[in-house]
């Protein structure tokens, strides 16, 4: 979709906090409490069937306005919100009232033991998920072919941004077959072929300060077209 | 079980956004409340992972990474052919490096990385992401003025030096290797690790120093 979250090449977001602490130099990861609670939660929360590109698009669905000005694991915070409503954990009401309606309880098993710190960095450890498949079809292009992108985006999740639409590139690498996340976030599965590709600076920006550096993007196949 | 209804989920964002209450911390600790109440979650376990992310799960993971391939060719050819493999002989792959790339800075290349769509971010190696990664202002800028942001951090490329933007727009995610400090021979792996700014390793810092070298 094209939602707010799509900023790439957009101006006027101001100056980068370059003097932000860098929080593992003081023994810290986290800025606040609860931005830490909500980190926790999203590593260790149950969450059935729900997938990394439905949880994004439910995350770019969000409000422009809120999107913008609540602080980033806030917006995490909602996003787990919304993806529990619709999977029917929650309903509308507990969320309002911050409390579950027994009556109103979809699951009946035990609740989960909890983890040490060792498990947890184990836990971690078995979370390097994969999404690559061997398919059946041979890819279209190979490394240095020029192609196209496409120009227009769609109103559902896709990870072809803006700014690289409609641009010519060249195929870099070659990285086998990956979940499509555009129907991945309808809860569909199925893989394509997917490809690093590089653009000059000067076919992405007309004001570019160096024409000749680059920007990769890792696109899948039906995002392309020969050029 | 999950619809993908994203005209429900549009109209949930509004609900919430008048229902909810505005103080982060509020809305955190209504989700945890619900979450036990509901048998999805033990609070415990969040502790375990705030304290994993912590103290073991960080940036001084990819300091290790850079400094063994520094010191170990052999490690270093097998980092930058199969990063997962190379970092498993470590115990650190894991969430968000299952297909993790390694892109060299050389005296004629700098890498900078970024996620124009979301944030994503190789965390079993570099831990929690800072601020300002996930903030509009680097994401926006990082792709159509990779120059202006470097000097904003200081860091002054010449025009003989290609930059190389990797937005991370797939399941890849990308640790810059930077370049070895000079006159860094002598040091072991231990102190080499401590010269790897997290920053050097996101590309928002370039020339690393020795630590009796004060950076101007």
């Amino acid at each position: 979709m094209d939602g707010i979250h799509d900023v790439g090449g957009k101006q006027g977001y101001g100056a980068i906090d370059v003097d932000e602490v860098d929080l593992y130099k003081t023994g810290k990861a986290f800025h606040h409490d609860w931005e830490a609670r909500e980190w926790g939660i999203s590593r260790c929360a149950r969450t059935p069937d729900i997938t990394i590109d439905w949880w994004r698009h439910c995350r770019e669905l969000i409000a422009p306005v809120d999107y913008l000005s609540r602080p980033y694991f806030d917006t995490w915070a909602q996003t787990d919100f919304a993806t529990y409503i619709d999977g029917g954990f929650f309903t509308l009401d507990e969320v309002c009232s911050g409390h579950s309606n027994s009556d109103n309880n979809p699951f009946d098993e035990v609740p989960p033991k909890p983890m040490s710190k060792a498990d947890a960095v184990i836990a971690d450890s078995q979370k390097a998920f994969r999404f690559d498949a061997v398919i059946n079809d041979q890819p279209i292009f190979t490394i240095g072919d020029r192609v196209i992108t496409n120009k227009h985006g769609h109103s559902g999740h896709t990870r072809l941004p803006q700014y690289a639409r409609n641009c010519i590139g060249k195929i870099h690498a070659l990285n086998g077959a990956h979940v499509f996340p555009d129907l991945s976030a309808q809860g569909k599965q199925t893989h394509q072929h997917l490809y690093s590709v590089v653009f000059e600076t000067g076919e992405l920006w007309p004001d570019t300060a160096n024409k000749h550096d680059k920007v990769f993007l890792d696109l899948w196949e039906s995002y392309l077209c020969a050029k | 079980m999950v619809e993908f209804n994203a005209k429900k989920v549009a109209e949930v964002h509004q609900h919430l956004h008048s229902h909810l209450p505005s103080d982060s911390a509020l809305r955190v600790k209504a989700l945890e409340t619900l979450l036990v109440e509901k048998g999805l979650i033990n609070p415990e376990s969040i502790d375990a992972w705030i304290e994993a992310y912590t103290e073991d799960i960080g940036p001084k993971r990819g300091a290790h990474i850079v400094a063994k391939a520094w010191c170990d060719p052999d490690f270093k050819q097998r980092l930058v052919q199969d990063a997962p493999s190379a970092i498993d002989e470590l115990d650190y792959l894991g969430n968000a490096t299952g297909h993790l790339k390694v892109i060299e800075n050389t005296a004629s290349v700098h890498n900078l990385v970024v996620c124009t769509l979301c944030s994503c971010y190789p965390f079993s190696i570099l831990g929690i992401a800072p601020a300002w990664y996930k903030a509009e202002a680097y994401r926006s800028r990082a792709v159509r003025d990779p120059r202006g942001v470097l000097a904003e951090f200081g860091v002054q490329i010449s025009d003989d030096i290609e930059v190389r933007v990797w937005d991370s727009t797939a399941e890849l995610r990308y640790l810059v290797l930077p370049q070895r400090p000079s006159d860094t021979e002598a040091l072991g792996e231990d102190e080499l690790a401590s010269l790897v700014t997290r920053n050097s390793m996101i590309g928002t810092d370039r020339e690393l120093v020795k630590k009796d070298e004060v950076k101007v």
